[in-house]
């Protein structure tokens, strides 16, 4: 049974040296589920392909997180819910605690093997953290590179990290250690190429047996610490179409699929044999700007694009799809607040910002391009419509381009110059409560990621809130400067929160579907 | 043409057939350099930079254009095109841009990372999916078969008749139904309304049944009307009265000879309707996620797997072209008369 914990009483404390303390959670309210007894492998359609590569720190792909999410063991887990968006939840790891401001002391069970047979020990989260870290790692999901960290060993279940050569706080890995699976040392030492690449090896409740195809086959896996998983299997495919994947739902053949558009939530409640999970999700749909090219790389004319937009009118459009907030993270994530000076729709401000940027009802605006993609979010098309409609009605030149998602992705990201396009619909969503995951990764001066915004005062500020000395003073930082310093420079438009909506047959009713889509199929026979 | 020697009794000499296939099979060597040539030049010129989708969104220029120069895909397209055929005469087909040795459509990948897993031949990717749509393919077109036959040739029979207009509108009603609309309705009804059928995915022969009704469906309306107006003419051939008078009988009339004779026209339009039926198998089978070579087609198109496209251009263009031949060869068989 899992030590239970209080992170608030951490943050009352607010001493640099304060223990971390977490809400105590029973890990077994995650599944409640009447198809664990019924023997069947449980068969998940998924609407995003896989990378190709099993090295968790090669990729940010959803659907490959999602699949980690049943092999792969993490130090805790979090749930994430809209009640208590920091509570966490100890798996490895028995207990957390902070020595100092930078030294985090990590307690692990001892209980615990890999699918391959080997003990899980301090040596595999010390492999896992330098090998994730590591500048040349795609996912780069650290707050700092492998030489900012060092990572002691006191015994063989004990691990330190400590980041005084980086000069930030250790805090940052207590949410990080939900998010981070934890490799086997033998499997990093196998180096670039080797075995992390051709297959995942974890510690969690299900080990992976092949890729047959676009079906990844994952089977309970005996010497799960908490008692081999009731589902003895997991087929995890993917399914581009998403009337297929209801199709093949509806028929029986599969037990569960993700991505729902609000009609087929409608059709799925008509159905008696199938019920739907709705769950706020980490993800927030963003319109990004280009901040590094004209006209967006004026602040002013940023800010008068979001006066332009009434977000009300996408809500109503995307329905139970999504949740309304006014902040750079969901509501789910660690800091969130609704932010007082959130851009909002007013067609007077967004006159007065042009005429100061010297584009009086948009005179003088080069043509812009919208770029959205088609087939993996809901309505992506339909509010990309709306959003081109209320920006020419304020006098932008907005031409909107839809593409499917390869060729979107192919246009997303950031480049010299500012990459293809004005602005780019995504989304992004990360398996923690981290904003840094969000904040950082994409409007810290050294990221680029997408919007490409090279902003000294917000890079001082981000680095001000992730160096905070504690928890509650890195909160405050973060709702009081950084994320209204953002809403008023606006890099970014965050349009709403995403709804992640899953459908699948009755029987699983009581599954725990996480906020990033992952979902704990875990319960013992 | 040609003059075509026959045999005895109208078969065909074993030097005619020789030299029909070498002469057929030269023709269609030429038509497949001319797809491939066509495909590789349009895939290069339309937007879509397949380095970036290999190296992922994230990628910086330099390290984009360095893979490009790496894999040769900044050299002019004739040189490029001109390698790429020096290894296809050799069997080799070339790697998947994207795809794993595994096989999952993939996405997402990342840049900079020399962990990547080993990439996908696309010859074995190729191998791997045709048969599943030969069998879908197979399956569809004897389906095709049995329905057109039997309702082509009643049609034929009675022209002006009841059977003849309910096969003339039976045609018209198949012809105007999209495949997608017809294979979501009959998901929904044979699999999800009744559960007769699996729909989805593949497990077993049962899940080719579904969608190869659909393609059924797209194919039978000009079977059907081919079949009918040649039944029709047959009938009316001065043979079909003297086979009464010798005290034939009806069956026997249509089954030896007037069928045989209509079929001519039927085989011409089964080998171009194999490629319309080509076409068709890709919508299909992404609609049923059907593991075929139409859901290998359209995951390759989506993920500008260039080496993945030509190789399914090529292979698909032999196909046709070998199944012309074929058709033509058969064709002759039945019929010495022709020349071809």
């Amino acid at each position: 049974m899992a030590d239970m914990i209080d992170r608030r009483r951490i943050l009352l404390g607010g001493a640099a040296v304060a223990g971390a303390g977490f809400v105590q959670i029973n890990p077994d309210f995650l599944i409640s589920s009447a198809y664990a007894q019924s023997g069947k492998e449980m068969v998940f359609l998924s609407a995003e392909n896989i990378t190709g590569n099993w090295d968790p720190t090669a990729h940010t792909t959803l659907s490959q997180k999602n699949i980690e999410g049943y092999v792969m063991g993490f130090l805790t887990r979090t749930p994430m819910k809209l009640e208590d968006p920091g509570a966490v939840v100890y798996e490895l790891a028995t207990d957390i605690k902070l020595l100092d401001p930078h030294r985090l002391q990590i307690k692990l069970r001892n209980d615990i093997v890999f699918h391959d047979g080997k003990p899980f020990k301090a040596e595999d989260v010390k492999a896992t953290f330098e090998y994730g870290s590591k500048p040349d790692r795609p996912a780069q999901w650290y707050p700092g590179p492998s030489e900012t960290l060092t990572i002691e060993m006191p015994d063989d279940y004990t691990v330190i990290v400590d980041t005084s050569k980086g000069g930030y706080p250790a805090h940052l890995f207590i949410f990080l250690a939900s998010f981070l699976p934890i490799m086997s040392a033998k499997d990093v030492a196998g180096g670039p190429g080797g075995p992390l690449t051709q297959r995942l090896n974890g510690t969690g409740p299900f080990k992976f047996v092949e890729q047959r195809g676009n079906a990844t086959i994952l089977a309970a896996f005996d010497g799960y610490f908490r008692g081999k998983p009731a589902i003895p299997g997991i087929s995890f495919n993917f399914v581009g179409d998403s009337t297929t994947r209801m199709l093949s739902l509806m028929n029986g053949q599969a037990s569960i699929v993700e991505r729902l558009e609000p009609e087929q939530v409608e059709t799925v409640k008509g159905n008696p044999k199938l019920t739907t999970n709705e769950v706020v999700s980490v993800e927030n749909k963003y319109l990004w700007f280009r901040c590094s090219k004209p006209p967006f790389n004026d602040p002013r004319v940023r800010l008068a694009a979001c006066h332009a937009i009434d977000r009300s009118l996408i809500l109503d459009l995307l329905g139970s799809a999504g949740h309304a907030s006014a902040n750079y993270v969901s509501p789910v994530k660690f800091g969130y607040v609704d932010l007082k000076n959130y851009p909002a729709f007013d067609p007077d401000k967004c006159q007065a910002m042009l005429a100061e940027a010297g584009f009086p009802k948009g005179a003088g605006l080069p043509p812009l391009e919208y770029i959205t993609s088609v087939g993996f979010y809901p309505k992506t098309k339909e509010y990309g419509e709306v959003i081109t409609s209320m920006l020419n009605d304020q006098g932008f030149k907005v031409s909107l381009t839809v593409l499917e998602p390869a060729a979107w992705n192919e246009q997303l990201y950031h480049r010299p110059g500012g990459g293809p396009g004005h602005m780019v619909d995504c989304g992004w969503s990360t398996g923690s409560p981290e904003p840094d995951l969000i904040l950082r990764t994409h409007f810290h001066s050294s990221s680029h990621r997408i919007c490409g915004v090279e902003d000294a005062e917000i890079d001082a500020s981000l680095d001000k809130e992730r160096n905070a000395a504690t928890l509650e003073e890195r909160k405050t930082i973060l709702q009081t400067e950084t994320m209204p310093l953002l809403a008023s420079k606006v890099p970014a438009l965050s349009l709403f929160t995403s709804v992640m909506i899953h459908a699948m047959q009755k029987d699983l009713t009581g599954l725990y579907i996480y906020p990033d889509g992952s979902i704990d199929a875990s319960k013992p026979a | 043409m040609l003059g075509a020697p026959n045999g005895r009794d109208g078969v065909r000499s074993p030097m005619f057939v020789l030299s029909f296939l070498i002469r057929r099979l030269a023709q269609g060597a030429v038509i497949i350099f001319l797809v491939s040539l066509l495909i590789f030049t349009l895939l290069r010129v339309v937007p879509g930079d397949p380095v970036r989708l290999m190296a992922g969104g994230m990628a910086p220029e330099a390290l984009i254009e360095e893979i490009a120069t790496k894999m040769g895909l900044r050299d002019p397209i004739v040189v490029q095109f001109g390698r790429y055929m020096g290894k296809v005469v050799q069997g080799d087909l070339g790697q998947s841009f994207v795809r794993p040795a595994n096989g999952a459509a993939t996405g997402g990948a990342s840049f900079n990372d020399a962990t990547r897993g080993e990439r996908a031949e696309v010859l074995d990717l190729i191998l791997e999916t045709l048969p599943m749509t030969l069998q879908l393919a197979a399956t569809a077109l004897a389906i095709a078969l049995v329905f057109s036959t039997a309702l082509g040739v009643a049609a034929g029979l009675n022209p002006g008749g009841w059977i003849d207009k309910l096969a003339f509108y039976v045609s018209s009603v198949f012809i105007s139904l999209p495949n997608f609309w017809l294979g979501i309705v009959l998901a929904l009804l044979l699999s999800v309304k009744l559960g007769w059928l699996p729909a989805i995915g593949y497990a077993g022969y049962s899940y080719t049944i579904l969608p190869a009704i659909v393609l059924a469906v797209e194919l039978s309306p000009v079977l059907i009307r081919t079949l009918s107006s040649a039944v029709a003419a047959q009938m009316g051939q001065s043979y079909v009265a003297i086979g009464h008078v010798r005290g034939l009988t009806l069956p026997r009339i249509v089954l030896n000879h007037a069928l045989r004779n209509a079929s001519v026209p039927l085989l011409n339009v089964l080998g171009v309707q194999f490629s319309s039926l080509l076409g068709g198998v890709i919508i299909v089978e992404y609609i049923f996620d059907y593991p075929g070579l139409g859901l290998l087609t359209i995951n390759a198109v989506l993920q500008r797997d260039f080496p993945l496209i030509q190789g399914i251009a090529i292979v698909t263009s032999a196909i046709f072209v070998l199944i012309n031949i074929l058709v033509d060869l058969a064709a002759t068989s039945i019929d010495p008369r022709l020349e071809y």
